[in-house]
């Protein structure tokens, strides 16, 4: 009986091994057949990637003009991976290293979106052939889709040899770590892509130059730096007293009726989509500012027209507001009971208890949710663009004002070149500072967790 | 304020124990309590009256239905429900089986930490920044352009922590013991996650999903880089994800700028209405579920 199931299971496991290499043999088959198909007016060029391998260019003849195509390098390099890849499998599938197999597969199915990053490129050098744009095409999408998919089901497979749960949890481990992966991608992106234009410029002229005007090569972002930061430190100043106040009332001072119909005002306003903020300051809050304030000028006499650095302070104080009661409300509602029985018995009265117990043991809470309304106000786009008026100008509250984000946003459409590559300088220090506040708000969350913890 | 009347009652309440005088800090402090909670409750319903009232009679049938190129609402209305079906369709089962993975098989560990850390990092970066990344990545050199499925690919990122986070959460719910019964009946921890965790948790997992939905809706700076500002209405059902076309929270940011729509404001506040009138309804079912969950 036991040699019988032995005997079983053996052919069982080797069942899917021969699966593992037949789909593995179709899985180069599909990338070898052809692999880019560069379609110009009427003519084809199929290149297989044994010519990609093999012959660093090819050779273009269009109406009468010859040129040749080089193939860009990672082309050639995904093409390399792609071969070696697969057959590395195999060879761990025979060591009886699954885990290493299904990776080296998946490397091997993944290894096209290489070349798809390259397609560009292609097409850039046959338009530099003179041929246009419009009548080219490069298919790529089949070769590549089925390798991806045979590439997976190769994975799949080496994993099951080790049974179905082993699977089930390298699945979901692959699910897991894509977030990982995407911070990793993102962090390396917005550096690759933002400090080009910053060493270009150089880095102090890019973050102290006090000029932005891309047409006439000057990228100084300082006014929109201060602009972000004095925009966020107003909305902090209006919304964090606003904010925490309410959170008070929610959670010490409002009946049980009368919070249950607030709360869910707070859940309802962090849900309302910023384009509806940003479209409310423009109807309500910049008229409002253009009227009561029509008297005065700004720094360099121009009338104030509303759009202004003070109706951001304003919408952003509104934004952040959610966020801070919230949390605010989570940090006063988890203070022990005996703290204010202490003080309520020592004779303070509520409001004094309040504020000289429940508050100040509160205030790790309270500051996390500050810093994560600061996160908030900082990113913030589409409202303050609205608002902002969006001409760059040293920030005061009642002038217009371009701020990081809103810099990113409006150019973004018609620019190129260094212009472009000086947006994408911003999006990195915009990034810099937003990790700053993140990861400080991680480390003030966990120090109050920990002063929790020892609290009780 | 307590005004101190000289009535035989209150004269007898001050000389208790209990009585304590009226400290005139509390009092001011009393009233900015009330008085910041009134602001945000008064600030909540000026944006809800204000743009109701303006937006409210401007939403018929025809104006909902009208396909016309410039002004037309319906092909916004798809490209929105287009967004919301080819976003979540990846993000929901990629944030579950990332919180199966961190609830059900490993809870500690450097793995996790470096996960939770990501996924705290993701949920704090500003949608333009991901709108940067999604143009740079999916736009440009995935060759997609402008696309409502470069817009979708970006969105996933932006709904993926909170997902995670709230799916999360769903799973610690489900007592050990379920587990256990299940596990010492004989069925694998695959079939156990599948039959009896994941069962238990869909209260909480419908909870994220209609979160995330809210958050697609009312996204805006990530699309306004990778989605285009297509209007057309979808020529054929599957081709239309690889052409520009933008959202409704687009289209109210591209007509409140745009003075040459003669119904331009009008266009704004019925987009603004249906927003809001939707985000309700979402937080209202979000709600319900997370009741129907808890008990």
């Amino acid at each position: 009986m036991d040699m019988f199931l032995e005997k079983k299971e053996f052919l069982n496991q080797n069942k899917k091994f021969f699966l593992i290499i037949l789909l593995s043999i179709l899985m180069l088959i599909c990338f070898l057949l052809p692999y880019v198909q560069i379609i110009i007016n009427q003519d084809n060029f199929c290149v297989t990637s044994l010519d990609i391998l093999m012959n660093s260019k090819l050779h273009v003849t269009n109406a009468g003009s010859e040129a040749d195509i080089n193939f860009p390098n990672v082309m050639r390099i995904s093409v390399f991976l792609a071969v070696l890849s697969p057959l590395a499998g195999v060879l761990f599938i025979l060591l009886k290293k699954r885990i290493l197999a299904a990776e080296s597969f998946v490397i091997g199915a993944i290894t096209p979106i290489l070349s798809l990053i390259t397609v560009s490129d292609l097409k850039r050098q046959i338009v530099d052939l003179n041929i246009s744009s419009n009548r080219v095409y490069i298919g790529f999408i089949w070769p590549f889709f089925l390798t991806l998919i045979f590439g997976i089901a190769c994975a799949i497979f080496s994993v099951w040899l080790n049974g179905g749960e082993k699977l089930a949890e390298a699945v979901f481990f692959c699910f897991a770590s894509i977030s990982v992966g995407l911070v990793f991608l993102i962090t390396l992106y917005m550096i690759i892509s933002g400090l080009p234009a910053i060493i270009e410029v150089g880095i102090f002229n890019f973050l102290f130059g006090f000029e932005w005007d891309p047409s006439c090569g000057k990228y100084g972002i300082l006014y929109l730096i201060l602009a972000s930061l004095f925009g966020t430190f107003g909305a902090v100043i209006i919304g964090v007293p606003v904010g925490v106040l309410t959170a008070v009332f929610l959670s010490e001072i409002a009946s049980k009726k009368i919070g249950f119909f607030v709360r869910p005002i707070v859940e309802l306003l962090a849900g309302i989509p910023s384009v509806i903020y940003g479209f409310f300051g423009m109807m309500i809050i910049v008229p409002f500012i253009r009227n009561v304030f029509s008297d005065f000028r700004t720094f360099s006499q121009k009338p104030v027209v509303g759009d202004s650095l003070l109706a951001v302070m304003l919408v952003l104080a509104i934004m952040v507001l959610p966020t801070i009661i919230s949390t605010a409300e989570t940090a006063i509602r988890a203070i022990p009971k005996s703290y204010k029985e202490a003080s309520l018995g020592l004779g303070a009265t509520h409001i004094q208890t309040i504020f000289k117990v429940t508050l100040p043991a509160a205030r790790s809470g309270i500051l996390s949710g500050i810093v994560l309304g600061v996160g908030r106000a900082i990113g913030e786009t589409m409202a303050v663009i609205m608002v902002a008026g969006n001409i760059v100008n040293f920030p005061e509250l009642l002038g217009s004002v371009r701020l990081l984000t809103t810099g990113i946003a409006i150019d973004m459409a018609y620019s190129s070149g260094l212009f472009r590559q000086s947006l994408f300088g911003i999006g990195l220090v915009l990034f810099v500072f937003i990790m700053i506040v993140n990861i400080s708000f991680m480390k003030i969350s966990k120090r109050g967790v920990q002063i929790d913890a020892t609290n009780r | 304020m307590q005004q101190i009347d000289k009535t035989e009652s209150d004269v007898r309440k001050n000389i208790s124990l209990y009585s304590k005088r009226v400290r005139k800090s509390d009092v001011v402090l009393k009233m900015l309590i009330y008085f910041s909670a009134l602001l945000t409750v008064g600030f909540f319903i000026l944006l809800i009256a204000y743009i109701i009232v303006n937006g409210a009679g401007y939403i018929s049938l025809d104006f909902l239905l009208s396909s016309a190129e410039s002004d037309g609402l319906l092909p916004i209305i798809i490209n929105t429900l287009y967004v919301e079906f080819f976003t979540l369709i990846f993000a929901i089962p990629i944030g579950i089986g990332a919180a199966i993975y961190l609830t059900q098989y490993v809870k500690q560990g450097k793995f996790v930490k470096l996960i939770r850390f990501s996924t705290e990092t993701l949920a704090g970066i500003p949608s333009i920044l991901f709108g940067l990344f999604g143009y740079a990545i999916f736009c440009v050199l995935f060759g997609l352009g402008s696309s409502i499925i470069a817009g979708c690919l970006t969105m996933i990122i932006c709904v993926l922590p909170g997902i995670i986070r709230t799916t999360e959460e769903a799973l610690l719910t489900v007592p050990n013991s379920y587990k256990n019964g299940a596990l010492a009946l004989g069925a694998g921890k695959f079939r156990t996650i599948f039959e009896i965790v994941l069962p238990c948790a869909v209260p909480g997992i419908l909870t994220s999903v209609i979160l995330a939905v809210g958050r697609i809706m009312g996204e805006s700076a990530a699309f306004l880089l990778t989605i285009g500002t297509g209007t057309k209405m979808p020529k054929e059902v599957f081709s239309h994800i690889f052409s520009s076309g933008r959202t409704l929270t687009l289209h109210l940011y591209y007509m409140s700028g745009n003075g040459s729509v003669p119904d331009a404001m009008k266009i704004c506040f019925a987009i603004a209405t249906i927003l809001l009138i939707l985000i309700f309804v979402l937080n209202v079912l979000a709600k319900l579920l997370a009741k129907k969950f808890i008990h």
